[in-house]
């Protein structure tokens, strides 16, 4: 492997994984934008508008679920396809997920990475010998 | 061989850390739907270790006379904090107050000094230390110096006014003797995924310490590198960081760094340059 394609291969691993979609139905396609979202001491939590955009190969009685509460955020009656917006105020990781009516089966579903950089441990932000290094 | 040797070492070490950090995010976050996991906020308990690298392109140059800049391609970061003592890419530490305000530690380092001597050149030069000819050729090579161990106090304090790292450190090795004040101030901004942190700072320079890495003994001194005895300085730098998170464990950075030696270290027959610039722009991963 040369080092041109080593180093393509790294840098678009992390892009490629970012959506951790679960496909436990492949003609289920769900995608939520972002996928990650930075907190720090000064903003411990994240207030966020979340797009959800869905596609199916088969029209159904589709629901959109989350880790937040029992009941659906949004269901769609005998559609290919949907979208809509999801405003929250995270602090941890949690899912997105797509459910057949009357099924448990969890058709496609997203992670949404809450990541926390800033440390309660003053001596990880110590200025050190790296150029690079940073939060 | 030794860089693929550190390099599976880590990725052992980050397989395991990262096994266990696997099994700690499946406790939180894996719940059957209807229960409410982000309600409960759980607090996820942060690895004892800090693991990573950067590959990209930067530099640093070398205020010595005929010495190379230094290139940086690859760097790692290893680190490990328990709760009293801690490893920070060779700094050790042992902390001894850590409350709300300020976390004091004893720590224990290499001096960075001695960093720019050992990328240094011999050369023939046919002129004297104050330009005039010379009757033949003589060789002149900047002198050797040597990594000295110093232990000092450090003292890390943040807030929402930014952070703020002192630290005092002498020489217990023997080797220049003298001693070291540091006083670094940083102030980040977030937005998102970008991150922006100037930080500047200055750090003062015993006399023996001066002297020892930036001086030129007699036994050391010809026609072409005179005899000079160094005094205490003080030394200032500034950085200023840009980093945007591709994803939890990339990171894509750039950094620029400046540090002005101190006037005494700066008027030294060996020192060429008395400002030093380093620059990095390349992709860091945290594991």
């Amino acid at each position: 492997m040369t080092p041109r394609a080593l180093f393509l291969l790294l840098t678009l691993v992390p892009l490629t994984t970012v959506a951790d979609v679960d496909v436990a139905d492949q003609s289920m396609q769900l995608t939520v934008k972002p996928v990650l979202c930075i907190t720090d001491k000064r903003t411990p939590s994240c207030q966020m508008s979340f797009l959800i955009v869905w596609q199916s190969a088969q029209t159904g009685y589709y629901c959109l679920f989350s880790n937040f509460g029992e009941a659906p955020i949004r269901c769609w009656s005998n559609e290919l396809s949907g979208h809509t917006t999801d405003e929250r105020s995270v602090q941890n990781d949690f899912r997105y997920w797509m459910q057949k009516a009357n099924s448990e089966l969890q058709l496609a579903a997203v992670t949404v990475e809450v990541l926390r950089l800033d440390s309660d441990d003053r001596r990880r932000k110590r200025r050190r010998r790296h150029v690079w290094d940073i939060n | 061989m030794k860089l693929l040797v550190i390099v599976a070492f880590l990725l052992i070490v980050a397989t395991q850390s990262g096994a266990a950090a696997e099994l700690s995010a499946e406790k939180t976050t894996s719940t059957t739907p209807g229960k409410v996991p982000g309600a409960e906020q759980q607090a996820t308990q942060e690895s004892r270790w800090r693991l990573g690298f950067a590959f990209g392109y930067g530099l640093r140059t070398n205020p010595l006379v005929q010495s190379d800049d230094i290139p940086i391609v690859v760097d790692i970061d290893i680190g490990w904090f328990g709760d009293r003592f801690f490893f920070d890419n060779g700094d050790l530490g042992f902390t001894f107050a850590d409350n709300d305000r300020v976390t004091a530690s004893l720590v224990a380092r290499v001096n960075s000094d001695r960093v720019f001597f050992r990328r240094t050149d011999t050369r023939f030069v046919s002129v004297d230390a104050t330009g005039m000819p010379l009757s033949e050729a003589i060789q002149v090579e900047v002198p050797d110096r040597s990594f000295a161990t110093e232990l000092g106090v450090e003292i890390l304090a943040d807030g929402s006014w930014g952070q703020l790292q002192m630290t005092a450190h002498h020489d217990i090795s023997g080797t220049h003797k003298g001693y070291e004040l540091f006083v670094d101030y940083g102030y980040g901004w977030r937005n998102q995924r970008w991150y922006f942190e100037p930080s500047f700072g200055l750090s003062y320079k015993s006399e023996a310490l001066n002297d020892y890495y930036w001086g030129v003994r007699e036994d050391e001194a010809n026609l072409a590198l005179p005899a000079y005895v160094a005094g205490d300085g003080v030394n200032a730098h500034a950085r200023l960081a840009l980093s945007y998170h591709v994803n939890r464990h990339w990171t894509f950075l750039l950094v620029g760094e400046f540090e002005r030696l101190n006037e005494s270290a700066a008027a030294s027959p060996i020192v060429d340059d008395r400002n030093v610039f380093g620059y990095f722009a390349g992709f860091g991963f945290r594991f």
